[in-house]
């Protein structure tokens, strides 16, 4: 068994992660037009809901995972109804929003870690199989097949709602022109609560998997984030394809960059790709919408 | 008595840093979250030059702040052309590249482990060794700080700083090379916070990376907003209070653990609801847009 296979294999896994964090990102920044940096928080939200449901207190795995995805959805809807929405109204800037989700997303991290410790957890129990598969040459645990085929699940229902429902058209008119959408009749601020609410339920899913593959830690919505991000500006900000296709290449980059180099530039690497971009294509590989 | 005289000192050194971010973010209005970086380059020039070399503190620092502004030129002209969300997200990406840095040039750094066993800063064969006289030391070096951040934005110079802020097209019709003027003021800021780094190292006696991630920036960037962006006196006051308010909690008689993160829930509460009450901060005379 050679090494690029696995390579290969942990690239694909790290990619579908990256992806549903930068699909929720993506259809957000969509219909809101900033940078929402709480996102990373909310996705270990579902994590740590996971966690105390089922390690904590014994319920269920489906109920708990049911749970998590939908805490954090409700975070990002509760989110965006206290703070963005009033700060959208009073026409505030882009600098004035950001700020305020970065206030959002250290409150929530620190909430975190105050409830459940700041100790490295893991959602996975000795009780659960770790069944291996061999594909092409490189080995992936049961819980990354799971990963992989919930992601692909998940980018293949969001692509249909963007291109085939009422919801996602609705959707791509606010983003196109929100003040024309609003004349035309949609209402705007109820649906953009609707999007905060999906995109922040796929982003806890995110948080949910990786729990199950690597571990939660409440500081880790962060570099979370940062790779939702970079994958949504290499594949083009606002993108939802482009933000998968620059997850997968932000996840290979990773992997095939750590095993020249060494584990620890994982977070210099990732950056590293996303001011390339920002100096060469800063509409990213897809362009705009 | 020891314990005040030691907020003092961290307050003189927070000043500092508060004072040179709002020369970017306040007098420039470019929303800079690398500030920690360069801190960081700070303490880690004196740690490395004062323990392997034995170089002398003052000399250490300024070779610190030479270094911190060669990068900071480096940085700043990738960061030239960028705006508002991307302008803060690539300036992130440094930090988070420095601070990998930090921890991976393990020959230099030590990396994780960090510098231990800084000496305290000697002149002409004066030692400041007690708390009290490195107090002394800090807040001289602090008020020569806000005194030539003083003189920059009563100059010319700032004046053209703040007509970058508030119309960059307009000054470039005028003929102003507005790049030269952001990468100016972007490296007198990173030497100015490696000169806090450099008397944080020195205090502290020992330095490690995790002092000088990002998280520290938006530390930092919560004083300048609290108190208010492009004014000096609130920059000052946002330190001090964001230095003795979390000081209070130690009171309280709450875990460390738990202590530590209120600290982050208190910044966050201040970023998001200054944002949505008082995007001005206390003596702002900016508002962000």
């Amino acid at each position: 068994m050679g090494i690029i296979p696995q390579i290969i294999a942990n690239s694909i896994i790290a990619g579908a992660i990256y992806a549903l964090v930068a699909l929720g990102f993506n259809l957000i920044y969509r219909a809101t037009n900033f940078f929402n940096l709480a996102h990373g928080a909310v996705s270990v939200v579902g994590g740590y809901t996971v966690f105390g449901l089922y390690r904590l207190l014994g319920l269920p795995l489906w109920i708990a995972i049911i749970c998590g995805v939908l805490g954090s959805g409700l975070v990002g809807y509760i989110l965006e109804k206290i703070l963005f929405l009033p700060l959208r109204k009073r026409k505030s800037s882009q600098m004035v929003l950001i700020v305020a989700s970065l206030g959002a997303f250290t409150i929530i991290q620190a909430v975190i870690a105050i409830i459940f410790s700041s100790q490295f957890q893991t959602l996975f129990d000795s009780s659960m199989e770790t069944k291996l598969y061999q594909i092409g040459g490189g080995i992936i645990t049961q819980v990354q097949l799971i990963i992989l085929i919930a992601a692909l699940l998940i980018m293949g229902t969001l692509a249909w709602i963007k291109e085939r429902t009422m919801f996602g058209k609705m959707v791509s008119a606010i983003s196109d022109d929100a003040v024309v959408a609003r004349i035309v009749g949609i209402n705007t601020n109820k649906l953009i609560g609707r999007v905060f609410f999906i995109g922040s339920a796929i982003a806890g899913f995110a948080g949910i998997m990786i729990g199950f593959d690597t571990g939660l830690e409440p500081t880790m919505g962060m570099s979370l984030l940062m790779k939702g991000v970079i994958a949504a500006i290499v594949g083009g900000v606002g993108n939802i394809y482009g933000g998968v296709l620059g997850a997968f290449l932000l996840g290979f980059a990773e992997n095939f960059g750590v095993w020249q180099v060494s584990g620890e530039w994982k977070d210099a690497i990732a950056f590293a790709i996303l001011i390339f971009f920002l100096i060469f294509r800063p509409k990213g590989i897809l362009g705009k919408k | 008595m020891e314990y005040i005289i030691h907020l003092i000192i961290l307050f003189g050194i927070y000043g500092i840093l508060a004072l040179s971010l709002d020369l970017i973010v306040g007098f420039t209005g470019l929303l800079s979250l690398s500030h920690a970086a360069f801190y960081g380059i700070g303490a880690y020039a004196v740690a490395v030059l004062s323990t392997t070399y034995g170089i002398n503190f003052f000399v250490a620092a300024l070779i610190g702040m030479s270094v911190a502004a060669v990068v900071a030129l480096m940085i700043g002209f990738v960061l030239r052309k960028f705006k508002d969300d991307y302008y803060a997200l690539a300036s992130f990406g440094f930090n988070v590249i420095a601070v990998s840095i930090f921890l991976n040039w393990e020959s230099i750094t030590k990396g994780p482990l960090g510098i231990p066993g800084i000496k305290r800063p000697e002149l002409f064969g004066f030692v400041f060794s007690t708390n009290t006289l490195y107090m002394i030391l800090t807040l001289a070096l602090f008020a020569l700080t806000a005194l030539f951040v003083w003189h920059i934005t009563k100059s010319s110079f700032g004046r053209v700083l703040r007509a970058i802020r508030e119309d960059e097209k307009a000054l470039e019709v005028f003929g102003y090379r507005i790049t030269r003027y952001k990468l100016a003021i972007y490296v007198i800021s990173g030497a100015l916070a490696a000169l806090a780094g450099a008397l944080y190292a020195s205090y502290i006696t020992y330095v490690d990376p995790s002092t000088f991630t990002a998280n520290e920036s938006i530390v930092i960037l919560s004083m300048i907003i609290l108190g208010g962006l492009a004014s000096l006196r609130g920059a000052i006051i946002g330190a001090a209070i964001l230095i003795a308010l979390p000081e209070a909690l130690r009171f309280v008689g709450l875990p460390m653990d738990v202590a530590a993160q209120l600290r982050q829930v208190i910044y966050g509460l201040i970023l998001a609801l200054l944002m949505l009450y008082r995007p001005k901060g206390m003596y702002g005379e900016y508002e962000m847009k």
